[in-house]
């Protein structure tokens, strides 16, 4: 469904992405993992088309969207939780979904993601005229993605959705991006919780400074990769 | 001589200012930019009074709405041709860009009409007076505070009730989400300008109204009054452009009338010394809203 | 590296005197007066463009105040080089202690540079932490208050009407000389430390925070330096033109002053220096047709404007398709053999 190849990319005079090449297929729940800094948001980002590669391609269903505008890649059905939430403050929660729901025009479809909205993140409903801004860290990030299930998205992204939050809620949010796969959402995560993620992915890839180091499914991952060195900033040395 | 008179002329400057003030922040809010053109449709309002009211026998309530229709489309223009292309740009660009398109339009006016004054025929109301209470009221004041009451109203429906109105809000916030949303940035940004030139064409009629007369820099007092008002109430807030534009009335003619004779004409100097000290101590404005860096120091 | 080091290489700054030195020369030799007053004004003009390249190029701040120094300086300097007997004539209003008050030309243009710069470091400090657009609006609404006090203040201005009577001390030579000077300075400041801190922060301001740079100070610093360059433009403008208001130092100018800086380049000494020629070179041209319609009567109101619509809509172009202006950040050099490899 979604394909990157060899992907460079620079923030000014920074390069970001050094030749980036991932894939996910339909229904797929794969994840970005890496430590700070190793391009995994920068990679969502230029898939979201806020950041244009100048070298390397993407496919969304066999057609090229690089170099396309946000919103036309909204339109297309990929949908992003950045880092950070950004839910609009001023705007209330009802507001929120609604405008989440901007690419969808019909009523019924509406209502049936509100439905499914409730569902999932009960807390929102109590919320629906607070304004964003009031809502606590957890209850934002249910919003956020809440507003990106809005609008039936045909591939979900989302950006360290457990940043920040207190362990109780992890868990939550873990098992809700685990249930979302259950329902058939292709999600591709971005994390540096790489245990967690690891329990609930399809296949994930490593990166590190602009580059995937590795990639594979995550027995594959737990037992050839060198995930501790990674974060240890330590190289060559084997896991237990 | 804080009488009856006072307060609805007050309130008649506020209304109006608080309608100028909206104006400029509908753009700000989403763009950061300070548009220097924005007093400029004010005086192609007035230019459009002057040549409807003048040389057509148009009823005056036509000249009115045309001439707000006018400023619409000059502020849709000017987005169009030289802040779109500029946009990805940076905001100084932006900004040298808004000071060059009022000057273009400004010496547009100077070429085409004349740069002297020229006089613009108003309509029979906003030359006569009701009494209430015991006071002469003009009725141009009340017809100020009426019409601003009407359109703060449909403004604030169009932002609360329309999905474009909440897509406005968004965009204030945060653009780039609202895009990652699928909301078309030129859509926001053109309705930001509509408003922005509704706004100022309604003013323009009143503007105009106390003077009865036009000229290419009548557009540089209004500006001035807009900016002041928007750093009082907080340059990102709708609501608080509004209670920018009503405290500027207030105190503008309170110090036209507690200052001594001579300093009186130092009025503006003290409004925006007033609003350097504020910017200095509150970047953010006056009214509390959502965080900003508006400082690095 | 220091100074004289970075310096070294570098031959701008004499490249750009040659060329200003040149066209001085050949103005003196062909000795039209109408071309000598416009060169003359054009090296003021320079003069002014170089002092907001010192502010705008290096930090990268929009001001709008700039003109409002030069009328600081343009208004302080004549108060002190005019004779009592010319200052009573032009202006009654006048303060009796400012009457007495008289100097040579280079004292009175001095205090004129050290007034403005005195204000500006006054008014200037709290607003060099702003950033963006209230930076910007910082500096229109100080441009709007000195406009404001230099009209209504006519005990020392004569307010909005004209002051005459000053004497013509400006002459090809001075303007040329201070340009000279001017672009040595100028040049000097932007490869200074406190020129390269600046534009350190100008890129990025976080990035120099965190190596230690005071960002507030330097601003502060080239706010200064610009201003009293300013008030030196102002002084010798002043006396040029011999009579003036409050209203030569407002929007117009500062919209003149703004486009040849950008149009030149702002990010370079020598982008001022072309900006400011080629802009001079597009107005006379642009005058003289404005004129020639207008002697022709082809317009029964007037055809006035004309030239600054054309600049504005230049000005328009060259920020779509060349922000960085003709220069592009890059200044004037002679080419430098490279050394074999």
């Amino acid at each position: 469904m979604l394909e990157l190849n060899n992907i460079h990319a620079r923030y000014g005079a920074i390069t970001a992405l050094r030749g980036v090449s991932i894939s996910v297929s339909q229904g797929e729940l794969v994840a970005l993992l890496g430590v700070n800094g190793a391009g995994k948001s920068t990679t969502l980002a230029a898939i979201a088309g806020v950041l244009r590669p100048w070298q390397g391609n993407i496919l969304f269903e066999g057609s090229s969207i690089v170099g396309r505008s946000p919103e036309q890649i909204a339109r297309l059905g990929i949908s992003l939780v950045p880092e950070g939430r950004d839910i609009f403050p001023s705007l209330t929660v009802e507001e929120n979904l609604r405008l989440g729901a901007f690419t969808r025009s019909e009523k019924t479809e509406y209502s049936r993601n509100l439905g499914e909205v409730f569902e999932l993140f009960p807390v929102l409903k109590e919320r629906m005229q607070q304004p964003g801004g009031t809502l606590s860290g957890g209850e934002q990030q249910q919003l956020a993605i809440a507003r990106a299930l809005m609008s039936s998205p045909r591939l979900l992204m989302l950006d360290e959705p457990s940043l920040g939050l207190a362990p109780a809620l992890v868990d939550q949010i873990f098992e809700l991006i685990a249930r979302l796969h259950q329902r058939g959402v292709t999600i591709l995560l971005v994390e540096q919780n790489v245990e967690r993620s690891l329990q609930i992915v399809d296949r994930a890839y490593l990166m590190n400074t602009g580059l995937i180091e590795n990639q594979g499914t995550p027995e594959q991952l737990r037992t050839h990769a060198d995930i501790e060195g990674m974060y240890m900033g330590v190289r060559g040395q084997s896991n237990k | 001589m804080i009488n009856l008179e006072f307060i609805i002329n007050t309130l008649s400057l506020g209304s109006l200012y608080a309608m100028l003030a909206l104006g400029l922040v509908i753009i700000y809010g989403i763009l950061r930019l300070v548009n220097f053109a924005y007093g400029e449709l004010i005086m192609i309002g007035g230019y459009t009074m002057f040549l409807l009211a003048g040389f057509t026998p148009l009823p005056w309530l036509v000249v009115a709405v045309l001439a707000v229709a006018v400023a619409m489309f000059t502020s849709l223009f000017t987005e169009l041709i030289a802040f779109r292309p500029v946009r990805e740009k940076s905001l100084t660009a932006m900004l040298i860009t808004s000071f060059a398109v009022s000057t273009l339009l400004q010496n547009g006016a100077l070429l085409i009409i004349s740069p002297r004054a020229r006089a613009v025929t108003l309509p029979q109301i906003f030359q006569t007076s009701v009494m209430i209470a015991g006071t002469s009221v003009p009725w141009r004041n009340i017809l100020t505070i009426v019409t601003s009451v009407v359109a703060l109203t449909l403004l604030t429906l169009l932002l609360r009730r329309t999905v474009l109105g909440i897509a406005l809000r968004a965009a204030a916030d945060n653009f780039t989400m609202t895009r990652m949303l699928g909301v078309p940035a030129n859509t926001v940004i053109s309705a930001a300008f509509a408003i922005s030139g509704i706004m100022a064409g309604i003013v323009s009629i009143f503007w105009i109204g106390r003077s009865a007369s036009v000229t290419p820099t009548i557009g540089a007092p209004p500006l001035l009054v807009a900016f002041v008002a928007t750093v009082i109430g907080g340059m990102r807030s709708l609501t608080g452009a509004v209670v920018g534009g009503f405290v500027y009335a207030i105190i503008i003619s309170l110090l036209g009338v507690l200052l001594p004779p001579d300093l009186v004409e130092f009025r503006e100097a003290f409004m925006f010394a007033f609003v350097i000290i504020i910017l200095l101590f509150r970047p953010q404005g006056l009214i509390r809203s959502k965080t900003s860096v508006e400082r690095v120091g | 590296m220091n100074l004289v080091d970075r310096l070294k290489p570098l031959n701008t700054p004499f490249i750009l005197v040659a060329v200003v030195l040149l066209l001085a020369v050949l103005t003196a030799l062909v000795d039209i007066s109408l071309l000598t007053r416009i060169i003359t004004v054009m090296f003021v003009s320079l003069i002014m463009v170089l002092g907001l390249q010192l502010y705008m190029g290096n930090s990268g701040i929009l001001s709008f105040a700039h003109i409002g120094f030069m009328g600081i300086g343009a208004y302080t300097s004549v108060l002190f080089s005019m004779t009592p007997t010319a200052k009573e004539l032009s202006n009654p209003n006048l303060y009796p202690f400012l009457i007495p008050l008289h100097m040579p030309f280079l004292p009175s243009l001095l205090i004129g540079a050290l007034v403005a710069a005195f204000i500006a470091a006054v008014v200037g400090y709290p607003l060099m932490r702003l950033s963006d657009a209230a930076a910007v609006i910082t500096t229109f609404a100080l441009l709007v208050i000195i406009n404001v006090v230099l009209v209504h203040w006519d005990r020392v201005t004569n307010g909005p009407r004209t002051l005459f009577g000053v004497d013509n001390y400006t002459t090809l030579w001075t303007s040329v000389t201070f340009c000279v000077i001017t672009i040595f300075a100028v040049y000097l400041f932007k490869e200074s430390r406190i020129g390269l801190r600046l534009r350190a922060t100008r890129d990025d301001a976080y990035a120099a925070a965190s190596i230690g740079i005071n960002m507030v100070m330097m601003r502060w610093l080239a706010f200064i330096g610009s201003a009293f360059i300013a008030g030196v433009g102002g002084a010798l403008w002043a006396h040029f033109i011999t009579s003036f208001s409050p209203y030569s130092f407002y929007l117009t100018e500062t919209f003149v002053v703004l486009a040849m800086l950008v149009i030149g380049g702002p990010y370079s000494v020598s982008g001022a220096v072309v900006g400011t020629l080629v802009v001079t070179a597009a107005r006379e041209i642009l005058r003289a047709i404005e004129n020639y319609v207008n002697i022709l009567q082809v317009f029964p109101q007037g055809f006035f404007g004309f030239t600054e619509v054309v600049l504005a809509i230049v000005l328009i172009v060259i920020l779509v398709y060349r922000p960085t202006g003709i220069m592009g950040s890059r200044e004037l050099r002679w080419p430098q053999k490279l050394p074999k490899v």
